[in-house]
This record gives structure tokens, sequence and C-alpha cells, in this order.
């Protein structure tokens, strides 16, 4: 283990390959589907189908946090006569977890929905005023772990699908002035004190991803078709619940924002994730569905693509069915050995998907570490001097990042998805740790919180990055990381702002491009940014070399295409951009 | 002529607008609330017709599972495992329900669970066969006819399809043909995803009946999605009562050809979640989803309704008749009523006031029921004591009892006044031209077929998209048709405008 050397920090002289090569990135970005339709059960039960969870401190009120939870994949905004809503039978929450060192969740908040027909004497949905399956919600919270519960929202609205012109605005439908004024109008505030902003309603779905090409064997960005990508989810509407809440509602100990000690402070992590649950018996009569029984959990969602892409398709059902708190450490094993890397590996299929070329996994890594499938990783450094003080010493996570032999990624994966990542070492990025990754570098991330498993964290303390900022970049906390490794402006290792530090994977901003992202993660990213660089940089004791190799390029410029929504995010609540009008959508199935 | 020309012209006219009506609405995709958010039995679509490429058969077509997304990934979209699929034949007025029933039943199974893919390394996830079932018996003992049918996996791409790391397949065309088997019973069978084959603007339709569309471009709101299709090709002598061929009819309207068909969608009654990700199914089977006629449950139910009429069957549809009695879209057809309400209906109209009788079809109004028991119905399906009068003309107020609520419920029979008005002397309910004959009146909405009725050929000039219609307008316009023997007309539209 000889890591003495280099990089006191990147030349100088690297950063403009660096820029450029994000840059280039930046202009054809990645795409997975989060999780629509990811399991075989939950496919074919739309209205509990739960797509993706986002959590991010808001950009126009920093003193606030806004989740985000969608449900219902790939509504056509044209499917009609009864287009879509939530459903009466189903139990849909939001939890969060804010304090280690209690048990499962600390805040719940549940939505329970009841339709109405207001003519049920047309097959219109929207006629003269009247409008049918009208959906209006109760919104509950609990702070005792969901022993009790109190109703924060009675009657909230649900607008009505944005079906056309007709419908809408003109008298013989709804005659609204717009239907943003629907809206508007829906967004409810919450009682009971805690300050919370609410909306429940149809929204354009702002997941973006080639799922046709990516389900294609990994084609993404696609090798033929003219090079073509298109973002399979564009056009398409989902229903959203969207709450903003004062950090201080979430902090566990009632702390505002300015409170925090530092900009990673660890007692500002939140965990989210949400579900559906259904009631156990559904019993159908002629033309009725009646539930019965206690509730069943049938989706939920934490990280993206998790059920999608990581869990495989045997244990999807199983993996919906659990919560963060008790996962299936059997499912461990698809982090430290997840198929994404089987196509990202010459030695095993990496042959097989040309698209996924541009990332490779360190095999030799500072001529010593194999994070491939199957490979030690760092395992044989357990117990070792090296990895004393540092997160990996059995006195402190040593049990849980280094398990056993032949789990490889259970040092970035694993932790990533199932624990967040500390401020400890080895999880600073090598600046500053002078060639040695296990040596203390420049934090960028605290998202740490063990008492669970998937979930989306946020460290609630970390500022937020304007939307409008030439900064602001939908590659998150890796833009964050290629900053603090190579602008001269970050080069100590003292807690600094980087922009981007608010991005996936610390929270997720609606921007962001986790498909990209994640690959790049699979790819060993994480691991070059603490330090754990690339095969092809060979460090030399005589002279500078740059780190950046051509290995890391490839990975950083990676892009499968569709980098971000097919329209801009509202610039205030509810975030989420209206529906697509039923009237207005050239979109089809497919090309 | 001139005269002649100028009828035409209005006649042709008037058709053109009905396209704009027949053309643009969905059949029944995510059609009543309940069905909606159960795709994998969600009935979208029924067809019959005589085979174009083998006239001595039938071939009935049901879809499933509807706005498939072809790229909906990573699990793509198939018939599911705890449904029971029936295509049901009548084909006898004579007995009760039933004289036929098909019933797909599917499996499936995870070659490779170890992956996400759908389809990897030559092994294929959720792969789905099936088992197709006949009964003769009005469903009281069923034969299995198709034992491990092949359900071809979905269309996912050139990788998954024809490359080496996913199933190395010649083409698309090659699994989805290789999936087209022959039943014992004779019978070819394939089940798996199409192409849907509806069209219709969705949007349009739905926003108040905005179609065709006033301010904008109407498109097919189903364009490039798919479904899942159950398709059989059947001998006429399989589906004819009494086991006569085409060539056996007395003519090309013999009753005896005639065909109720529908399908459906059912579910046993208590579906039970496990808490461990899985769910099992008990109890009876419950029906969940129907289709016979197109747009009856889409848009002729109301929706307070539309889950009842999913749940009921052709034999006891009854209760659902004041639907076609009074339709809710000649509301919007009907200027007294909201027709000023639906500008892109103005074009369609219906009859309020016609000579010589003065009958009047508008919603509420007594359209012929003003002449029931009257000597002028003598001779025709409604006249005093005919078994159908009193379906035909049950009350004041049910305007189209007479045409609206046959044509969906019962078929229409080659009676007065079911003939063209050609040769009528003015006379509706006097003797004309026969152009229709599919009565089969021992169940509600089904889809019928006369079997009897020759095939126009696809790549003929005359074919119409707008099926009878189209002969109508031939039967009362061509002149060397226009004759009150019974001869086979064709639909051609485009031969009337070239007379014209």
């Amino acid at each position: 283990m000889r890591l003495k050397l280099l990089p006191k920090r990147l030349s100088i002289n690297t950063l403009p390959a660096l820029l450029v090569a994000l840059f280039v990135g930046g202009l054809c970005e990645t795409a997975i589907a989060s999780s629509h339709r990811e399991a075989p059960l939950i496919a074919y039960d739309p209205l509990a189908d739960n797509t993706d969870v986002y959590a991010f401190r808001s950009p126009s009120n920093p003193n606030n946090v806004v989740l985000i939870a969608n449900y219902i994949p790939a509504e056509l905004p044209h499917g009609g006569p009864n287009y879509y809503t939530f459903g009466e039978d189903v139990r849909y929450e939001i939890h969060i977890d804010n304090d280690v060192s209690t048990t499962g969740d600390d805040i719940i908040y549940r939505f329970t929905f009841s339709r109405t027909n207001e003519d049920p004497t047309t097959f219109f949905n929207i006629r003269l005023g009247q409008e049918n399956l009208k959906t209006t919600y109760m919104l509950e919270k609990s702070t005792d772990g969901g022993s009790t519960f109190s109703t924060i929202v009675a009657n909230g609205i649900v607008p009505p699908n944005n079906i056309g012109p007709r419908s809408i605005e003109s008298g013989v439908g709804a005659g609204a002035a717009s239907y943003d004024a629907l809206i508007t109008g829906a967004i409810a505030n919450a009682t009971g004190g805690g300050g919370e902003m609410v909306y429940a309603g149809p929204a354009d779905d702002p997941f973006f991803v080639d799922l046709g090409g990516i389900f294609d064997l990994g084609d993404s960005p696609r090798q033929n078709n003219g090079g073509i990508v298109r973002d399979g989810l564009s056009q398409y509407n989902v229903h959203s619940l969207v709450i903003e809440v004062p950090i201080a509602t979430l902090q566990k100990d009632g702390k505002a924002v300015g409170q925090a000690a530092n900009i990673l402070d660890g007692d500002f992590v939140i965990g989210v994730w949400a579900s559906a649950s259904r009631q156990t018996t559904t019993t159908l009569g002629a033309g009725s569905s009646t539930g019965s029984g206690s509730w069943v959990q049938v989706s939920r969602l934490g990280m993206p693509l998790t059920n999608e892409a990581v869990i495989p398709i045997g244990a999807k059902d199983e993996w919906n069915s659990r919560t963060p708190y008790n996962e299936n450490p059997a499912h461990y094993e698809y982090f430290y050995n997840p198929e994404l890397a089987l196509y990202m590996d010459d030695d095993l299929f990496g042959g097989a998907v040309p698209a996924f070329s541009a990332l490779r996994i360190q095999k030799a890594s500072l001529g010593a570490f194999d994070f491939t499938n199957g490979a030690d990783g760092l395992f044989g450094l357990k117990g070792s001097p090296a990895v004393a003080g540092t997160a990996l010493d059995d006195a402190i996570f040593g049990t849980l990042l280094l398990p056993k032999a032949g789990a490889p990624r259970s040092v970035d994966l694993w932790p990533i998805f199932h624990t967040g990542v500390p401020n400890l070492a080895p999880y600073q990025l090598a600046t500053g740790k002078g060639g040695n990754p296990l040596a203390a570098g420049k934090p960028f991330i605290n998202n740490f919180l063990p008492n669970g498993g998937d979930m989306l964290r946020l460290n609630m303390a970390t500022p937020v990055t304007p939307r409008n900022s030439p900064a602001f970049s939908s590659e998150g906390l890796i833009q964050a990381a290629v900053l603090g490794l190579t602008d001269p402006t970050y080069a100590n290792t003292s807690i600094q702002f980087i922009p981007n530090m608010d991005g996936f994977p610390n929270g997720r901003r609606l921007e962001d491009d986790v498909t990209r992202i994640e690959l790049q993660a699979v790819s060993g990213v994480a691991l070059a940014a603490i330090g754990l660089w690339y095969d092809d940089y060979y460090p030399n004791p005589n002279e500078a070399v740059s780190p950046v190799t051509n290995q890391l390029v490839n990975v950083l410029q990676y892009s499968t295409g569709v980098e971000q929504n097919d329209i801009a995010f509202k610039s205030s609540f509810p975030y989420v951009q209206a529906p697509w009008r039923g009237t207005a959508v050239a979109q089809k199935g497919t090309e | 002529m001139k005269t002649y020309n100028i009828y035409k012209s209005l006649l042709f006219l008037a058709v053109f607008s009905l396209l704009g009506c027949f053309g643009l609405q969905a059949s029944s995709h995510r059609e009543a609330p309940l069905i909606a958010f159960d795709p994998l039995a969600d009935n979208t679509d029924v067809y019959a017709f005589r085979s174009p490429d083998d006239p001595n058969t039938v071939t009935i077509i049901a879809n499933y599972v509807p706005g498939q997304l072809p790229h909906g990934g990573p699990n793509y979209y198939s018939f599911g495992e705890d449904i029971r699929y029936e295509i049901h034949i009548d084909n006898d007025a004579s007995t009760t329900g039933d004289d036929i029933i098909y019933r797909f039943t599917f499996s499936k199974t995870n070659q490779d669970g170890s992956t996400f893919f759908n389809i990897r390394l030559g092994q294929e996830n959720l792969k789905t066969t099936y088992m197709m079932e006949k009964s003769t018996d009005g469903g009281a003992t069923f034969s299995t006819v198709v034992s491990g049918g092949i359900v071809p996996p979905y269309n996912i791409g050139a990788r998954s399809i024809t490359g080496g790391a996913g199933l190395g397949a010649a083409d698309y065309a090659s699994l989805f043909n290789s999936a087209i088997t022959t039943a014992s019973s004779g019978e070819t069978v394939f089940c798996g995803p199409t192409d849907d084959p509806f069209f219709v603007d969705l949007g349009g339709i739905f926003d108040l009946g905005d179609a065709p569309r006033q301010n904008g471009t109407p498109r097919d709101g189903l364009a490039c999605f798919n479904v899942s299709t159950i398709a059989i090709k059947i001998p006429i002598a399989d589906l004819q009562k009494d086991g006569k061929s085409v060539n056996q009819a007395a003519n090309i309207l013999d009753p005896d050809f005639v065909i109720g068909v529908w399908s459906s969608a059912s579910r046993r009654s208590i579906t039970t979640l496990n808490g461990d990700g899985t769910s099992s199914a008990s109890g009876s089977w419950v029906q969940v989803s129907r289709l016979g006629m197109p747009l009856t449950n889409e848009a002729v139910i109301p929706i307070g309704d539309k889950d009842q009429w999913n749940a009921a069957s052709p034999y006891n549809d009854a209760t659902f008749y004041d639907y076609f009695y009074n339709p809710e879209l000649a509301l919007y057809m009907d200027d007294s009523l909201f027709g000023g309400a639906v500008p892109a209906f103005a074009d369609l109209r219906i009859q309020r006031s016609t000579s010589p009788l003065g009958l009047d079809f508008g919603n509420g109004q007594d359209g012929l029921f003003v002449v029931k028991g009257s000597p002028v119905l003598n001779g025709t399906a409604m006249e005093a004591g005919s078994p159908f009068e009193n379906f035909l003309l049950p009350k004041a107020g049910a305007p189209r009892s007479v045409d609206l609520n046959p044509i969906f419920h019962t078929g229409v029979p080659n009676l007065r006044p079911y003939q063209l008005a050609t040769g009528k002397g003015g006379n509706p309910v006097a003797t004309g031209k026969p152009f229709i004959n599919n009565f089969l009146p021992n169940g509600g909405d089904m889809l019928r077929l006369n079997m009897a009725v020759p095939v126009t050929a696809r790549n003929s000039a005359d074919f119409s998209s707008l099926g009878l219609v189209g002969a109508a307008v031939l039967g009362l316009t061509a002149i060397p048709l226009c004759k009150t023997f019974l001869t086979w007309m064709v639909s051609l539209t485009e031969d009337v405008l070239r007379m014209m």
C-alpha cells in the first residue's frame, strides 16, 4: 500500500479536460425508468404503483423541504372516458425517518381518497359544471411511528384531469379560468401546526428515461437507430403527492436550518420513502369491488431504480412488500454484486452490452483493488491498521461495510442505497488525501442514517443550488465531486458548499438525472471520487500524474442521451409541471 | 338526372358526417371505473368477420389490456394468470345462452429469475403459455383443444429479439408466426401482443364530444400502442348451428347463418394479498369485463351503470334498454336539447319531424310508437301481435326502440321496415330492398354476423371502412343495384362520387 504521493490535488491543467467532459456529457444525458411497472404484481395494479420519490430543499423557500411521491405510471393524457385518479381503497403514505436512535418511521403522512359522481347520467367526465370520479382526500399525520394519526387536511381537492379546453375552461365543462387555476385552487395548507403545504393531483411525469432503449438489454444510449434516443415517458402524466414542510417540522429536535452546526450536520439527515397499501382481501361482486382485512403494502419506493434495475425479477414482488426496516438481507447481494456490473466488465458480459462500453469498473484500482463482481474490493483491508479510525473499522461501521469476501460493492453501492454515506474517511473526496484513499479528505456528503434500508436520504442542512445558476447540474453530487476535486476554490479539507451537493444521492431533485448517476455509480465513479482511481491511473512518486484518466473521463462523459424532462418544472410549489392536456399531446406509444 | 345527383350528393355528405362520428370513439378501452384500473382483464374490442383469405371460415378477435406502451419495460405486458378470457358464440335463437364458448387460461414462468431484463441469453421471463378449452353445451363441460400454446414475447427491440444476447430469433415475425397453432377441434389460434387495431381521436371525443376537433388536428389516440389479442379462425360449418357450410346457405341473408359474438374476462371473487409479495385468488368466477358491440359501455352506458354493465351478460341486458331508447349522444344532435353545446356534431341532426307520418325521433319523443297497433304496420316486424311488437315499440317516449336498441340488442331482421327505401315508393314501412339480416333475438349486446354474406375483398376499390352504411348508400343510389331483388351490395362510396 504505497499510495502516499499524489494527488494532493488535481493539477489545474486537468480541469479543462474534465469540464469539457462534463459539458459534453451535459449536452446529451442518461435514462432508466425509476419504478414504473417495475415488478410483476404491481405492474397490473396501476393505482397503487409508486413510480418515484423526490426530496429536496425548496428552491423558493430554503427553510422548507419538498417531498414528492408519484403514482399511476404512464397515464395517457387523453385516456378517456374515465381518465385517472387515486384509488379509494388504497393507502398512500410518505414515511420519514429522522432519528437513528428511534426504530422505524418518525413521521408518516397518509393520504386517503374518495370519489364521487356528481352526474352519473353521462359518460363524459366533466359536463355542465359537474365532475364524475371527482376525488377528494384526507391527509393524516402520525408522529409516533404510526400508532396514532391526526387529520391535518380534512377535505382536500384533487383537480380533475386536464382533459381539454371544452371540459376545463368552457361553459359546458368546468368553466375554469385555466387549468393552472385549478391546480392553484387545490393547494391546501395543513392544520396541526406543522406548516405543511399540500398538493395531490395529476401532474406531468417528471421522470425521464429512454425506456425503449435501456430495457432492450441495456441499449442506452442506443447503438443503432442513428443514435436517436427518446424519453419514453414524454407527455405521460402521473398522480403526485407533494408536501412542502418546514425543516424544523422534519428535524428530529425541531431545529430550524439556521441552527445547523454546519452544512453537513448529521442531525439534519432525513430518510424518505413512500408506499401504497391495499387491504388483504378484495371481494368482487357484480360490478363492485370491496376491500377488507388488514392493510398490506403492495408498492414502495425510496431510492430510484432499486426495484427496476437492481432487484431481479424473482425478488421484485417480495421487495415491494417489505419496508426499509425489514429488508431481506439476501437482497443485499444485489448491491454487493449488482447485475448491471456484469455488463460493465469485459471478463463477464461487458461485450454483450456495447452501449455501456464507456462504463468500466475498477479491476485494479491503485494496482491493488478489484471491485468487479465476485472480487473482494476492500475486504482484504478488514481489521487492518489501514482502516483504523475510518468508517471501515469494525469498531465503527466495518461490520456493515466489509461483511465478507466476494462482496466488492459493500463499500459504495450498498451504503449509498441502504445507510447513506457518513462524513468519515474514506467517504471524503480525494482532495487532500495525499494519494491514500483511506486518509481524511474533503467532506462532500453526509446523509448517513443507518437505522433503515432503502430510503432517499437528504441532509437538509446542505444549501440549495439555485435552479437558474449556471453551476446547476443534473449530475447532482457527481458534479459536486468533480468540482471539489478540480476547482482550486475547493482545494482544502474544510467543509465548504460546492454547487450540487444538494443533488442526488443527497436527496433527489426533480432535475437530477438519476439514471445516468446510478449507472456511473455502478461503474465505480464514487470509488474514484474518494481516490480509488480507475485502472489506467499509475501514480508516479517522481512526478505529478493526473488521476483524470481516460477511463474516468469516459465514465463522466457517459450519457444515455435523455438528460432532462420534456417540460420545465414549475419554479414554485408544487414544482411538478401541470399534467399534459388530453387534446394537446402528440405522443404515441413509440416513435 | 340533375335532381338525382343532388340527392346523392346530400346523401354522401350525410355519410361523410357519419364518418366523423363512427370513426372516432374508443371502443372500450378503460371504459368503466372498476375495469379502468384492472388492465389485464380489460376487454377492449371484439371483431367477427368472414376471413378475407379463406371465406369458408370466420375470424373472431378479442383484444385485452389497453394502452400498452411498446417500450413498457422492464415487465412489458401479457395476459393475466388468474383470469378467464372467454369468447362466447350464440348461433341458435331457440337455445338459451351461449352455444359455443372458447376459454383461454394463461400461465407465466420466469426462465431466469436472476435478471431484471425480460429477455437475456435465450431466456425469457414472464414467459406465457396458454390452454384453450371449448364448450359446446353452454359451458357445462369443456374440453381442452390447445395445451401448451405459446404467447410470443414482447417485441422489445432488436437486441432482445434478434440479438445473440437476446433470443437470437430470425425476426419478430417468425416468433409471431410460429406461435400460431391449430386446435384439436380445427380452429386456427393466435394469442399474443399486436398493434391495437382500433383507431380513435380519444383526446377530442372525450373532451365533450370534440370530434372532429373544432380547433386543432385530430389524432388517433391509440396510434402505436399495443394490445393483447386472442384470434381464432373457425370454419363456418363449425359455427353454424346445424353444421352447414356456407354454400348450403339459402341465400346471402339466410337467417340460419347468424351468429352473435361477445367476449369477457372473469376473475375469482376473492383476491388475497399474502403480505410477502404474492397474491392468491379463490372463490367463484366473477365477470369483470365484457364486450360485444363497440362503444356500448364507452359512450352509451353512463358512468353510474358502467360497472354493472360489465358484470351483466347479453342474456340479462334488458335493464339497460333505456340508454338506447334515449341515448345520451342524441342529446348533442338535437338543437332543442344540447345540440348547440357540441359544435363538432353540427352535421349530425336527428329526424324530428318526418313526412308523411310526422314522426319525431328526438330524445323523449315517441318515434314510431304513435302508430303502434295501427294497420299501417301490418306485415312489418312491429305489427300488432308480432312477437317483436313490444320489443320494438315498448312504450311512449322511447323513440330509438326501433333502430338503436335492436341494432345493439337483437340484430336486424330482413323484414319490413328494415329494408332500404329503394322500391318503397315513399312509404317507409313498405317492402324495400333487403340489405341486412343479422337477427338473433335471444340475447342482448352481441356482435352479430350473418356468415352467409359474401366478403368484400380488402384490396377491392369497393372496400369501405363505412361498412353497412356504405352498402346502404350504394343500395339506395347505384343504378344497377337499384331494384328490389336480393343481391349483394358492395360498400362503395368512391363509385357514388364518380357518378355524381
